[in-house]
């Protein structure tokens, strides 16, 4: 993180890819081990079918690890960097 | 850099136009030169063997069903004679290892052998560029189209490249779904507009997905986005095949007329043509030695071959070597690294046979039903209610035996009198056991639930249940 001018298309990329692979692995793996027939979500019982779920599941475990690769970006930084002139309108 | 006629990625004037905005940074477009060769042959064989692979093994059918069908709705994966549960991922988990094993050991010999001929990146990104050829013209042309402000000249060519280009990659992403879903049944619902709406998404995804990275991202995916391309260097030792320039026989490079001597003019083989360049799909200089972008695809080698044979040289300036050869010494094949990954991969290879000869192809699951503990019958026995979920994973319909053992006097009550479960079939079996309150040794005995093929005593399943009583 020594340069600050990552150009923001980078950061975009290196947030959603690694995300988009691991997001690949954990849906293989979660629902290998659950039928999502047998999950009730909040109790209920849904009408999606189980493409519906997978793919939900996959869209929400690659949101949930892009927000970890966002903190991960953003924890990466350094104060003296986020106070940068060049780096705050960013 | 000395030939001014070549607009190559290291020579060319940039206009604002070549200067393409790309996706992940700003890097200049890259035209690549086709090549024609020994080793472009080999890349187009297997561009069209693997594309052909794609597009047609789910199109495949065995027993009456699609050969390769990882069907995700079911559950259940079908490839040719084998059916794979959920429970079967160990399987699907090992064969990724010995397929990453495969890599490994593939890198360490012949380098980048995969990058060059292989990865779907360029596998479609080769596509696309036949695509582009057949409709902007060579390399000289398409540089030229895009200098041009827009006309409607152009604007006719670019719009036919693209309405090609989507069209494939519409087709990748039918395809791609049609892996995972009926093929036959997804055509049918896609011509008469039923595709359902996560399979829409899907198409469209992976659709997306393949125009943006054959199209625009090509060689950047390599770059900047692979895995792979970061760490393969450490798969890499002195013996490993290379694509290499030949630095002691070339320079000083320089161009010349072919009658010339090199050595009365003090050149080396080099005539500094920049082919090697121009050809180069990541827009690299193999003559600044060994770098990560290269991906081994060896389209200089064919270049730099044509043009060594043009000048009478010998072939051979830019060729597939070691870094033990090049430095005169011997290339060794057989080697510790070698020796290690060709042992791990064996031993996984040997003990995933074994354990696949040895998969029993029938499930079963045994679920308490939980709402009742135990209840008394009208004879005063404990009675307790279980459902069975017996899986028939075997290729066959089989017809079983079940037993319970595990309390003396227990007796077995079920609604079915023959249990018979199609192949890839579930049957969800209710059955009560009985037992006499004086035989019970605990509030909670283990039972063993034993499910016996009639045709078959190798399929046998066991399953372990606990009968509730009251003390």
């Amino acid at each position: 993180m020594a340069d600050v001018q990552v150009p923001k298309q980078q950061k975009c990329i290196a947030i959603l890819w690694p995300s988009f692979l691991v997001a690949i692995v954990a849906t293989g793996l979660f629902f290998s081990a659950f039928d999502p027939d047998d999950l009730y979500p909040f109790g209920e019982q849904t009408e999606i079918s189980r493409m519906g779920v997978y793919s939900i599941g996959f869209l929400s475990f690659w949101l949930v690890s892009a927000v970890s690769g966002i903190g991960t970006l953003y924890f990466a930084m350094t104060n003296c960097m986020r106070n940068l002139p060049e780096s705050r309108d960013q | 850099m000395t030939n001014p006629d070549t607009t190559g990625p290291a020579t060319g004037s940039r206009s604002d136009e070549q200067v393409a905005e790309s996706l992940y940074a700003k890097a200049e477009k890259i035209y690549p030169r086709q090549v024609h060769g020994l080793f472009a042959r080999l890349r187009v064989l297997g561009v069209l063997g693997l594309l052909g692979i794609y597009y047609i093994l789910p199109w495949l059918r065995w027993d009456g069903q699609q050969a390769l069908l990882l069907d995700l709705p079911a559950r259940k994966f079908h490839i040719f004679f084998v059916t794979l549960w959920p429970q079967d991922f160990f399987y699907l988990a090992v064969l990724l290892i010995i397929a990453g094993l495969t890599l490994f050991f593939v890198t360490a010999l012949a380098g980048r052998v995969w990058c060059g001929y292989a990865c779907p990146q360029t596998v479609w990104t080769e596509a696309f560029l036949w695509i582009e050829r057949k409709v902007e013209g060579d390399r000289m042309k398409q540089q030229k189209l895009d200098a041009l402000p827009l006309n409607a000249r152009k604007f006719r060519i670019k719009a036919t490249k693209h309405f090609l280009w989507i069209a494939f990659s519409a087709w990748t992403g039918f395809t791609f779904v049609g892996y995972f879903t009926p093929i036959i049944e997804l055509g049918q619902r896609l011509l008469t507009f039923h595709l359902g709406s996560w399979e829409t998404f899907w198409v469209i995804f992976y659709g997306f997905a393949t125009y943006g990275n054959a199209g625009f991202m090509r060689e950047q995916v390599c770059k900047y986005m692979c895995p792979y391309a970061r760490f393969q260097s450490a798969m890499f030792d002195k013996d490993t095949l290379i694509v290499s320039y030949i630095p002691v026989r070339g320079e000083p490079r320089g161009s010349r007329k072919r009658s010339d001597d090199p050595v009365e003019k003090g050149l080396g083989d080099c005539i500094d043509c920049t082919l090697c360049v121009q050809v180069c799909p990541t827009g690299i200089d193999i003559r600044d030695g060994l770098q990560y972008e290269c991906i081994a695809c060896s389209a200089c080698i064919d270049a730099c071959d044509d043009v060594m044979d043009k000048m009478g040289y010998e072939k051979g300036l830019i060729k597939y070597t070691t870094e033990h050869a090049m430095k005169g010494g011997k290339t060794h094949i057989i080697r510790p690294r070698i020796i290690i990954y060709a042992v791990f991969l064996m031993a996984i290879f040997v003990a995933f046979a074994w354990s696949f000869s040895q998969r029993i192809s029938l499930g079963l699951d045994v679920i308490r039903d939980r709402n009742t503990l135990y209840r008394e019958t009208g004879d005063g026995l404990i009675e307790n209610v279980y459902i069975l979920k017996v899986l028939n994973m075997d290729s066959s319909g089989h017809e079983y035996d079940l037993r319970v053992s595990g309390i003396p006097g227990l007796s077995l009550h079920k609604d079915l009198a023959v249990i018979r479960v199609d192949s890839g079939g579930v049957l969800e079996l209710p059955v009560r056991l009985r037992a006499d309150e004086a035989d019970l040794d605990a509030r909670s005995n283990d039972v063993v639930f034993e499910l016996v093929a009639t045709d078959d005593d190798a399929l046998v399943a066991r399953e372990d249940a606990r009968f509730l009583g009251p003390q």
